[in-house]
């Protein structure tokens, strides 16, 4: 083996410019590996189709083949569109979902596989790493959500009357809330060795509370004003409205407010936890225990 | 630019653990009771108690050396280890790493240390070797177009340049080992903590490990080194210091520590029928003064090492215990006391225990 020069200082230098490269090294290795499992084209294409089915098929077998049961739903709801109705619920809650597992449970994949530690060793702004690991995961649910937009249009024919640019909005608007909660998940996760539990939670929450397959008006009083503190409620709403009706950005200016404020709620949350997870993994050495 | 490249003082870690944890802790360190707590909603809860893993270490590694840091499982190698890293906060204690305190200015230790931990399960299986060192050089902050140079430097150097495009998990242990090894020599960092590089490797990979660490000693690297492996620490190590139960209980040159029993003689077994009852028996005997025992390759062949001040006086009682219950004695030498023999008069325990 060849040698090389006698040792003087080390290489590396910490600028912002050098930290915006760590943090895309972090977005790149995350994406290689991702593709790298050939299952990726399942959770993109498949599944999207696959999961609201259920739910469609049943609200199909209670409104009558022919439509004749949909008036009620209609009251509810304003819309007629129930197909669509189903499937913008249940991709939100299927994102959210999403982001619980994969986001939530980055730091954990990383520590089982024994790589955070390494990580950890570097001198990289810590949050980096979840950051960087949840850039993948949005790519990959922004197609996941646009393939399947595409999906229920044309096999299901599905019609999408409202507007692209404010269903993007919104989804804009909404990521904070979503990706503060499952930050803020992450550093639990690290703390607790078990994600299962609380995904298991959490989505059951979002399913039963926030309108995922039927209107919030059918729900009794309390529930309903337990649905208005949870985010994914406002989310749903609002993609349904700019999605499915003509309403324009009217319809969706309250959701869009709350959100705003859901999102930096979480945000903030998600990252003064992810902060009390690594102090508390200096003191307890949580971050090399598997 | 002080001549100490690590210094710990008084450095002690502790942890909180249930008294009723049911692990062997205590046996490791020093468990002292804190805060009790009687009731808890879900349940009686064990009163915590803090398990104590390192307590009082006291280090200075000088610049341009290889240190071994020797301790039996569970000793507080590891925390020590872990600390002078950055991935844990002493609970009270100083370490300096390169100049840097370990607590207040952990990024400028990141910097200044390379480190091994956990070998092959520190890169990225599903990544390439080249695509492994891409990545922790950005991690590095090791600008762009000196980060490719660097990374072409150390393949070629590991090498492995015909593989370096295959994804890791198609690697042997050996070929992880060095792309661990070449991401802790990534940033140049003058000073490396190899935590068991050696572990796992055939012997060939082993000796190719241990050569390429005298290199780095050569290039002016300062070297911690922990090993499972007595004759790799005695042959590579310029000082040795020995960690059991959280303290720092001999530090020397392995020259230094053989001395110390220099005076003392190990009669090294070879035996059929080893059981359980032998080891009392053996122990008793007047000028034994340690044994450890342990199977070696072939089926139920021991070997056994007893330290005594005079062999001449023990040997007749030593064969006379061996006698009977189908106890057979195959071979029998009397030797020069090895670092291994030096540990196990200082730790009551193999290395390996």
């Amino acid at each position: 083996m060849r040698s090389e020069p006698i040792v003087s200082a080390p290489l590396g230098r910490s600028t912002s410019l050098n930290e915006m490269r760590a943090l895309a090294a972090v977005i790149r290795r995350e994406w290689t590996i991702f593709i790298r499992y050939p299952s990726w084209i399942i959770s993109l294409l498949i599944w999207p189709i696959i999961f609201p089915m259920g739910y469609i098929l049943t609200a199909r077998a209670l409104s009558g083949v022919d439509g004749s049961g949909l008036t009620q739903f209609q009251i509810n709801t304003g819309l007629t569109e129930y197909v669509g109705y189903m499937a913008v619920g249940t991709m939100i809650w299927m994102w959210q979902n999403v982001v619980l597992w994969n986001v939530g449970g980055a730091l954990r994949n990383e520590q089982m596989r024994g790589t955070l530690e390494s990580n950890w060793l570097s001198p990289t702004w810590r949050f980096a790493y979840l950051l960087g690991a949840s850039v993948p995961q949005l790519i990959s649910m922004l197609v996941m959500l646009l393939v399947s937009g595409l999906e229920y249009a044309f096999l299901f024919g599905v019609k999408f009357q409202g507007s692209l640019p404010l269903t993007l909005l919104v989804i804009l608007v909404s990521i904070p809330a979503v990706y503060g909660l499952g930050f803020a998940f992450a550093s639990l996760v690290i703390t607790m060795k078990e994600a299962n539990a609380f995904v298991f939670l959490v989505r059951g929450i979002v399913m039963v509370f926030c309108g995922v397959t039927y209107p919030l008006a059918i729900q009794p009083q309390w529930m309903q004003n337990v649905a208005a503190w949870l985010p994914q409620t406002y989310i749903i709403h609002a993609v349904r409205s700019a999605a499915l009706s003509t309403e324009g950005f009217q319809g969706i200016a309250h959701d869009l407010q709350m959100l705003v404020l859901f999102g930096a709620f979480w945000l903030a949350l998600g990252m003064a936890v992810f902060a009390w997870m690594e102090r508390r993994a200096r003191q307890t050495g949580a971050i090399g225990q598997y | 630019m002080s001549d100490i490249a690590i210094q710990a003082h008084k450095l002690v870690k502790q942890f909180p653990a249930r008294a009723d944890s049911g692990n062997d802790k205590k046996s490791e360190g020093e468990a002292t009771s804190a805060k009790k707590r009687s009731f808890w909603p879900f349940g009686k809860r064990a009163p915590k108690s803090m398990f104590t893993a390192v307590n009082g270490v006291d280090l200075e590694i000088r610049r341009g050396e290889i240190f071994g840091l020797l301790g039996p499982n569970g000793a507080g190698k590891s925390t020590t280890i872990r600390m002078l890293c950055t991935l844990l906060e002493p609970t009270s204690g100083t370490a300096k790493v390169n100049g840097f305190d370990v607590v207040t200015q952990a990024n400028q230790v990141r910097r200044n240390l390379g480190t091994v931990l956990a070998g092959e399960r520190s890169i990225y299986w599903k990544l390439s070797g080249r695509e492994n060192l891409q990545y922790f050089a950005a991690l590095y902050h090791i600008p762009p177009t000196v980060a490719k140079k660097r990374v072409e430097e150390l393949i070629e150097r590991m090498e492995i340049k015909d593989r370096a495009n295959e994804l890791v998990e198609k690697y042997s242990t050996g070929m992880r080992q060095r792309i661990a090894i070449a991401k802790a020599l990534l940033a140049r960092p003058p000073i490396l903590l190899l935590d068991e590089p050696t572990l796992g490797l055939d012997p060939q990979a082993a000796r190719n490990l241990r050569e390429l660490i005298a290199q780095l000693k050569q290039e002016g690297h300062t070297i911690l080194l922990t090993t499972h492996y007595m004759e790799e620490a005695d042959q590579l190590s310029d000082r040795i210091g020995i960690i059991d139960t959280g303290k720092v209980i001999a530090l020397d040159t392995p020259e230094g520590l053989k001395r110390r029993i220099d005076q003392k003689e190990v009669i090294r077994l070879e035996l059929t029928g080893w059981h359980d009852d032998l080891n009392d028996k053996l122990k008793s005997i007047t000028g034994i003064e340690s044994l450890t025992s342990h199977q070696k390759g072939e089926a139920d062949l021991w070997e056994v090492n007893l330290q005594a001040q005079n062999s001449r006086h023990a040997l007749p009682r030593i064969v006379e215990s061996l006698s009977g219950n189908g106890t057979r004695l195959v071979n029998m030498n009397i030797v020069k006391p090895s670092l291994e023999d030096v540990f196990i008069h200082l730790t009551g325990k193999a290395l390996r225990d």
